[in-house]
């Protein structure tokens, strides 16, 4: 069985055996590159520093949450602002893959910049196994290009240390628990960020709506899960779909956005069954989201299982 | 116990080899191009399922067929792995006419070592095109699903098991007891 207070034992000494100088970490403050941030932080001390990329494209309030996570790790850190780099580099663009692989470009672009101010050769990544499974390569089918692993340059000139590589989420959560880290049980939540909740061309205007819609269903469902009317499904988010269809808004016809509420249940993201979220849950979420956040007037539900569906749109 | 998996790229590889190690086996996963005799100390060989359609891509299946052929240890081959081992032995493979994705219910017509302490009907994940058409020969079937009729086969002759789903899924009821007991044919294969 997977021992957690071992795992954490061979990789801090490991990441000490490993790393000879200076390493900075991609730090997003979910519960993978937390963990890998503790890792490395109990191993190097002072010689790592972690970055963590507000993109334009995280939820509501989330830039202050990481600060806040990374602040009680006690982790060297930064955070850069680099919302009109990310929208410059999606203008335009609507393939799904070709977003994911810009984003995950201008990471890496980012932490190269990065690293040399620092003088470290090294990149720590909470990568875990599901995100190098559906990146695909040699005989392996690519299912979508996770930007941790896609992105990457063919000629990288930072050193790649990747303490969970072979761990699911459910096995970090584990993990993350012994270490007292907060976000332990934190949803996951997807390195090109809503990016990929906003089917079309990401737009700043778009994203607001993913994210102004997906923080009613975070509200919702966490508060639904609180009163005990059903478990807090794996993952629960909003997805601007780029559909438009005709309403009724104070006796005006009007030809608005919508949104697809999603949520799963899974162990570890490999597969998952869609939520069985109750009626009268998915009746204020569509109330909700169609009175306050304005252009949206229709809201459906994903009743779609992983495979034939994945978690998340795109 | 020593458990290796063949990888044939399939999404998931990695899971066979987590419920393995989660079960206490030694396991690693292997390229399915390894040299056979790396694996003759080995007391089970898991086929992975995989991307490459067996009716189509044969020679990205492999070693499999030699490892099927020299390894006289308990294999249990998964999906293309299975499909695999039907055409190798004289059966055959080819697009399913309903391709099963997701949820599925298998039934077990044939009571088995490996369904031994199972419900004789449970909920399984699916992910596959293709399906075993032909069962090989001194094959017999031994669950179903309502699209496909050979969700489960084993030779009468040697320990060597076939799935069409995938009880490595956590989605899958019964996926870890079906490898434990796996794991009890190859220890009874061992000290026999």
């Amino acid at each position: 069985m997977f021992d957690p207070q071992a795992f954490i034992d061979e990789q801090v000494g490991a990441i000490k055996a490993g790393v000879e100088g200076k390493a900075i970490i991609a730090a997003s403050g979910g519960v993978d590159s937390a963990t890998a941030a503790a890792l490395a932080s109990r191993a190097l001390g002072s010689r790592l520093l972690a970055v963590y990329v507000d993109t334009g494209l995280m939820r509501k309030g989330e830039t202050a949450d990481v600060d806040a996570t990374l602040k009680e790790l006690r982790v060297n850190h930064k955070i850069l602002h680099a919302a009109d780099e990310f929208f410059r580099a999606l203008k335009g663009v609507m393939d799904p893959e070709k977003k994911r692989t810009i984003i995950g470009n201008k990471f890496i672009e980012l932490f190269e910049r990065e690293a040399s101010a620092f003088g470290a050769e090294y990149l720590v990544q909470g990568t875990i196994a599901p995100d190098w499974i559906e990146s695909g390569g040699q005989l392996r089918d690519r299912i979508k290009t996770h930007h941790n692993v896609g992105g990457l340059p063919e000629q990288m000139k930072l050193k790649l240390v990747e303490p969970l590589r072979d761990l699911y989420k459910d096995e970090v959560r584990k993990v993350a628990r012994v270490l007292g880290i907060r976000v332990a049980e934190r949803q996951p939540f997807p390195g090109p960020a809503l990016a990929v909740r906003v089917l079309g061309e990401v737009t700043p205007e778009r994203v607001a709506l993913a994210r102004e819609a997906s923080a009613i269903v975070e509200e919702e469902l966490e508060a639904a899960a609180k009163k005990g009317l059903m478990p807090l499904p794996w993952q629960y988010f909003a997805v601007l779909l780029p559909v438009q269809s005709v309403g009724v808004h104070g006796d005006q016809r009007v030809y608005g956005h919508t949104i697809a509420v999603r949520a799963i249940d899974s162990v570890d993201g490999m597969s998952g069954k869609y939520s069985k979220v109750p009626d009268e849950v998915l009746d204020r979420i569509s109330v909700r989201i169609t009175n306050e956040v304005k252009g949206i007037n229709r809201v459906v539900y994903d009743v779609s299982n992983k495979p034939p569906a994945t978690i998340e749109w795109e | 116990m020593r458990v290796y998996v063949v990888d044939n790229g399939g999404q998931w590889t990695h899971r066979e080899w987590r419920v393995l190690r989660d079960l206490d086996a030694e396991t690693k996963i292997v390229p399915n191009d390894t040299p056979t005799s790396q694996l003759k100390e080995l007391d089970g060989l898991v086929l992975s399922g995989g991307a490459p359609s067996v009716g189509l891509n044969p020679e990205l299946m492999g070693k499999n067929g030699e490892y099927l052929d020299a390894l006289d240890i308990p294999i249990l081959g998964i999906c293309a792995g299975h499909q695999f081992m039907a055409k190798h032995f004289g059966g055959d493979a080819a697009p399913a006419k309903i391709p099963e994705f997701g949820k599925s219910v298998v039934t077990v017509h044939e009571p088995d070592v490996l369904f031994k302490g199972l419900p004789k009907s449970f909920e399984v994940w699916e992910s596959h095109n293709d399906e075993v058409s032909v069962l090989p020969k001194r094959f017999v079937t031994l669950a179903s699903s309502p699209n496909c009729s050979v969700q489960a086969m084993r030779s009468l002759d040697r320990p060597l098991f076939g799935l069409q789903f995938h009880p490595e899924v956590e989605d899958t009821q019964h996926g870890y007891d079906i490898f434990r007991n796996f794991l009890k044919v190859c220890e009874t294969n061992r000290t026999r």
